[in-house]
């Protein structure tokens, strides 16, 4: 593997992220061809947490934009502030000033209000590290909006003309795939789908995350895991929520899965109401067992 | 680099292409970029290169990672490309013979009765108003065609539910500050017309999964006209069609004629008009599409008759994942329109707690009452 790329990776863990070769491959590329990110997977398996660790590396601001329908351009690039521009004008009213005066006072920089969009762009100190959350929440109109943002990293302000980008932001796109990203804002991307974890790394996360865990529990806890993903859940539970629950258990100071806590937190790994009726009691114990017996036998 | 890499990352790429893999020249000069970036001797890292900036998703991995192996790591060992392993739709496995014999039988409607309806024979009934009530396993291809253009008619009512983004508007709508303000400094900052904006109408997203088994073959016609003219006025609804296998057939309903949309159809799907496994076809549905297809705003249609043949537990565990993700879910059963018929079959039973809305479907009328369901 190129040096550099096993650098980003140590680099990443030291910050608390165990990264594969997957991701610090595709963390390595971005920042090198300067191309945005796009990140999919399931909930709950670190999209978000890649752009985060990324700015901390970095030694920068992350300017995050969280989606939603509806989104537009006024919560994401810029709005004017119209209350102090109401104002400016009363006052160059009074000062009898004609109306291009009027229009040169109200629109300039300060009755700017920066969204993240802009506020990315126009960051001075360095790039900064752009986190577009849950990108598939947006409608497909916000995003062609963001490919013309993405691909010349400018933004025409028809009152002020073209901001062009200070330093070209690292930019990390997530989407939990709740619907298809358009092909274009695709191709404008470098691409990388998070898969849930390996048991193997799954337990590096757990002992990097919750120092309270013991490496037995901590083994437990992935294979029980990865069983549990096994089954057809309508919604699987991802490296979060057992990172909760391992926080849950390391605070009871558990040492071995036990059926009956199990049963008791489970809430912080089922957050289905027909999941958690379906997973049976019986089915726990099972699991439980099953998750102590591999452990025992791998330690 | 040498013009040698350049070479054989073309062919790399023509070769997922011909595999069914979307990958642009913009991704190869990408993934040149890339090589001329990382360890080329480390067959892995390269592998995650590409797939990396050849922008390649889960649903293409399997394509491409059997092509990496044959064709990248083999170099000049006759690495022409080859026509690729079948789209990932089809799934593992082939099609086990032996369950794919359309049911013994069969359904009394399904034979070829032909019942001509002549033009204007019926006093005041127009053409149209007949070939609303005529049932579809009676209709030729002449109906059909008529049929098809009163659907795209119907279909545009779809077109009702607003969108949550504001665009300019006249006279109706919230109040627009920044463009009322723009207007107000030629009036020396009297606000003396306020601009305006409101939602526009917005088309609901649809899915429609399609069973083509025997039992249903003279209907699935009518649907997939019915689901062409859907998808005319809501472009983003998905079309799967299923009899033992998933496939998604939403890029044929694009282009073309009926027919040719039916041959295709035939050889595509395995089996076209043999058995039926509602169960699994419907969890390869839940597994592979549901998570980018469907969303809270999406109106998921089944149509089948329900009669399984596989296991029913199956179908209600992918039913109850459908219904926890959409909008709402519709089952249409052309079975319905029989009065003595009851849902009891194994497959409908099991199916049932998780449908929003059981309909009969069995002329252009039933498909037309639908329609509000579509919609709101």
């Amino acid at each position: 593997m190129r040096a550099e790329i096993r650098a980003l990776q140590e680099a990443m863990s030291r910050e608390g992220y165990i990264a594969d070769e997957a991701i610090a491959t595709a963390v390595f590329l971005t920042e090198d061809l300067q191309k945005p990110l796009l990140v999919e997977g399931d909930a709950g398996v670190g999209k978000t947490e890649i752009a985060k660790v990324l700015a901390r590396l970095r030694g920068t601001e992350l300017i995050r934009l969280q989606c939603y329908e509806g989104l537009d351009v006024s919560t994401a690039l810029y709005e004017w502030n119209y209350p102090r521009q109401m104002l400016r004008v009363r006052m160059a009213e009074q000062e009898g000033k004609d109306a291009g005066q009027m229009e040169e006072a109200v629109f300039g920089r300060s009755y700017l209000l920066e969204r993240p969009l802009l506020r990315a762009i126009t960051h001075r100190e360095g790039p900064a590290v752009l986190l577009i959350d849950e990108v598939d929440r947006a409608d497909e109109a916000f995003e062609a909006f963001l490919l013309e943002v993405l691909s010349d990293f400018q933004v025409t302000i028809p009152e002020l003309g073209t901001i062009r980008a200070v330093h070209v932001p690292h930019v990390v796109l997530t989407s939990n795939c709740t619907r298809e990203i358009g092909d274009a804002l695709r191709r404008r991307c470098l691409y990388l789908y998070v898969e849930h974890p390996s048991l193997e790394k799954e337990v590096r996360i757990l002992r990097a995350r919750v120092p309270g865990a013991s490496e037995t529990l901590a083994l437990e806890i992935g294979r029980f895991l990865q069983a549990l993903r096994l089954r057809r859940l309508a919604r699987s539970p991802g490296v979060a929520e057992s990172i909760d629950w391992a926080q849950a258990l390391a605070r009871l100071h558990l040492d071995h899965l036990d059926a009956e806590l199990v049963q008791a937190t489970l809430g912080c790994l089922i957050k289905d109401r027909h999941d958690l009726r379906d997973l049976k009691a019986a089915d726990l114990s099972q699991l439980v067992s099953a998750a102590r017996g591999a452990a025992a036998r791998a330690s | 680099m040498t013009g040698d890499l350049v070479v054989h990352l073309a062919r790399f790429a023509g070769a997922l292409r011909s595999g069914g893999v979307r990958v642009s020249l913009g991704d190869e000069l990408d993934a040149l970029r890339a090589l001329a970036r990382i360890d080329l001797g480390d067959p892995d890292e390269t592998r995650r290169a590409l797939r990396c900036t050849l922008r390649i998703r889960p649903r293409d991995a399997r394509t491409f990672e059997t092509l990496f192996a044959r064709l990248w790591m083999q170099t000049g060992a006759g690495a022409a490309p080859r026509q690729a392993p079948p789209a990932s739709e089809h799934g593992p496995g082939n099609p086990r013979p032996g369950l794919h014999r359309s049911p013994a039988g069969g359904d009394a409607r399904e034979a070829d009765v032909e019942v001509e309806v002549p033009e204007g024979e019926e006093p005041g009934y127009s053409r149209e108003a007949l070939l609303r009530r005529k049932p579809f396993d009676q209709c030729d291809d002449r109906d059909l065609a008529e049929m098809e253009r009163l659907i795209v008619r119907l279909a545009r009512r779809l077109a009702t539910r607003r969108s949550r983004r504001l665009v300019p508007a006249r006279g109706r709508g919230r109040a627009d500050l920044r463009r009322s303000l723009r207007r107000a400094l030629a009036t020396g900052g009297e606000l003396v017309w306020l601009a305006r904006r409101e939602r526009p109408v917005e088309t609901p997203r649809l899915v429609v999964i399609c069973d083509t088994s025997g039992s249903m073959d003279a209907h699935a016609r009518f649907l997939l006209a019915f689901v062409r003219a859907l998808k005319r006025v809501a472009k983003l609804t998905e079309v799967f069609a299923f009899n033992t296998e998933l496939v998604r057939i939403t890029p044929w309903l694009s282009a073309g004629q009926q027919r040719t949309v039916l041959s295709r159809l035939a050889e595509a799907v395995p089996d076209w008009s043999g058995g039926t496994r509602i169960g699994e076809s419907l969890d390869a549905f839940a597994s592979r599409h549901l998570a980018q297809l469907v969303d809270a705003r999406t109106v998921v249609i089944v149509f089948s008759d329900g009669l399984e043949r596989g296991d029913p537990e199956l179908l209600a565990q992918a039913m109850r994942r459908i219904r926890a993700r959409a909008r709402r879910v519709i089952w249409l059963n052309p079975l319905l329109s029989d009065p003595r018929y009851e849902p009891t079959a194994r497959g409908m039973a099991a199916a049932l707690p998780f449908v929003d809305r059981l309909a009969p479907v069995h002329d252009l009328e039933t498909l037309e009452r639908l329609l509000p369901h579509l919609a709101s």
